[in-house]
């Protein structure tokens, strides 16, 4: 009788603090579900809240059965699944950039190459090597060479590593090519800009690798004789 | 390839994975695993958007804006905070909140709260009577026995309440109620602590039997309990 009374015991406020947890596992309102229960028998008032909060969640509960097969239609997971491929290829492929400005380089490297043979060819006019500066792509030297490829009549820098350049040291191997380059053509190969503005060409030495990328590049000047 | 014999047992495995574990293996281009963490998670993704939105056009936007998002940068989960279905859950709430900038008429409107029932496969409405989810004929909810339209009727009001309740109300009922979740699940997705979803939730239903009180002549016929 007096667990009866206790259970009846339920103050309004507490009854409304929990009427909506009382099929909520898990929960206070849960734990008191009884007492709430009885106290709803004793009051009106909170009876009918039941009732209503009784009502609400089965509508809500008949929404979320009706509705819980909804999802997004078929072709959405087909097209996501164009865009997980896509993204899955660029994300394996990060030296695709390097590459494409890697060959940028060399096919500008072999363009002024390609100019400078065909100006100055054997046979062409006014080619006399030796006497004109711009007259010369040399005959490839190998890396080991490469410091004994600048004759006693020149001085030459050191080998600077081109941008994306993957051997600049030329430790896989590789070739030297003389070449003559114009201002421009410097600037494009991240020379220094007073160099790239000079409206002549300038001779220098590029490292060439196995692959045919230029690795690195230095300067050649030559001393008139004496 | 021995490989491919080797992969079968692999993709049984996937299945039994956690979402973490799928991830994992999505991050590493595993296809199979993306498809698998978007079948898991793409329906309640789809329904929470719908119930917002009360738009199957934009559910079917925001769904897909999650998951292109988890494909371009998945790295952005940090398991350290939350669940992966809250992670997503947040993309969603994010996505809805700028569609809700660039439309101001997202709450849905009875037009747009039958949307909602026009997509369920099963039709709306009908499953509290089947389910035997109706009420004794005195709350919001009435018989099966008396009328089948009265109860579709019943489950479109609430709908349409929900469908106006301010948006934090809104997501609240959604989840807990429509989507079924614990404060717990909720509170991960919401990213705030339990006791504010309680009280969220609470406030939320209290404002949803105004509006259904409001809606309909209130039935006070004492509650009977079996």
């Amino acid at each position: 009788m007096s667990e009866i009374e206790e259970m009846k015991s339920m103050s309004c406020a507490e009854f409304e603090e929990i009427v909506h947890d009382l099929d909520r596992p898990g929960t206070r309102g849960m734990a008191l579900r009884e007492r709430a229960l009885a106290h709803a028998e004793s009051c009106a008032r909170c009876a009918q809240l039941l009732t209503e909060t009784e009502s609400l969640d089965q509508a809500l509960h008949a929404i979320a059965t009706t509705e819980g097969d909804q999802e997004a239609p078929a072709w959405m997971e087909s097209a996501l699944l164009r865009e997980f491929r896509y993204a899955k290829v660029t994300a394996v492929s990060p030296n695709i950039g390097r590459h494409v400005a890697a060959l940028g380089i060399a096919a500008a490297v072999l363009l002024a190459a390609g100019i400078s043979l065909h100006r100055f060819a054997p046979g062409t006019k006014g080619n006399v090597p030796g006497q004109n500066m711009q007259a010369n792509v040399s005959a490839p030297a190998t890396a080991g060479e490469s410091a004994q490829s600048a004759s006693s009549a020149e001085s030459a820098s050191d080998f600077i590593a081109l941008p994306y350049a993957d051997d600049p040291d030329g430790s896989d191997g590789g070739t030297v090519v003389r070449v003559e380059l114009s201002g421009p053509a410097l600037a494009s190969l991240g020379m220094p800009v007073s160099l790239a503005g000079s409206s002549g060409s300038i001779s220098a030495d590029l490292l060439v690798s196995d692959d045919g990328t230029p690795q690195a590049i230095r300067l050649v000047s030559q001393e008139t004789a004496n | 390839m021995p490989g491919q014999a080797a992969e079968r047992p692999e993709m049984t495995k996937a299945t039994e994975l956690t979402d973490d574990g799928l991830l994992g293996r999505m991050i590493a281009g595993d296809e199979e695993a993306f498809t698998l963490l978007y079948r898991r998670r793409h329906p309640s993704i789809y329904r929470f958007a719908l119930h917002m939105s009360g738009n199957a056009t934009i559910a079917e936007d925001v769904t897909q804006e999650v998951f292109m998002t988890l494909i371009r940068d998945p790295r952005r989960f940090d398991p350290a905070r939350g669940t992966l279905g809250g992670f997503l859950f947040g993309i969603a709430r994010n996505f809805l909140r700028k569609r809700w900038e660039q439309d101001r008429r997202l709450v849905a409107l009875d037009g747009d709260a039958n949307e909602i029932g026009e997509h369920s496969p099963n039709g709306s409405g009908s499953g509290a009577s089947r389910n035997g989810l109706h009420a004794n004929g005195k709350g919001f909810l009435v018989s099966a026995s008396s009328d089948e339209f009265a109860t579709r009727e019943t489950i479109s009001r609430v709908r349409s309440a929900v469908a106006t309740l301010p948006e934090n109300y809104r997501e609240i009922v959604v989840l807990c109620d429509l989507e079924e979740m614990s404060y717990e699940e909720a509170a991960s997705v919401l990213s705030c602590p339990v006791g504010t979803v309680r009280s969220r939730l609470h406030r939320a239903r209290a404002i949803l039997l105004e509006k259904l009180r409001d809606a309909q002549t209130a039935r006070r016929v004492p509650v009977v309990r079996t």
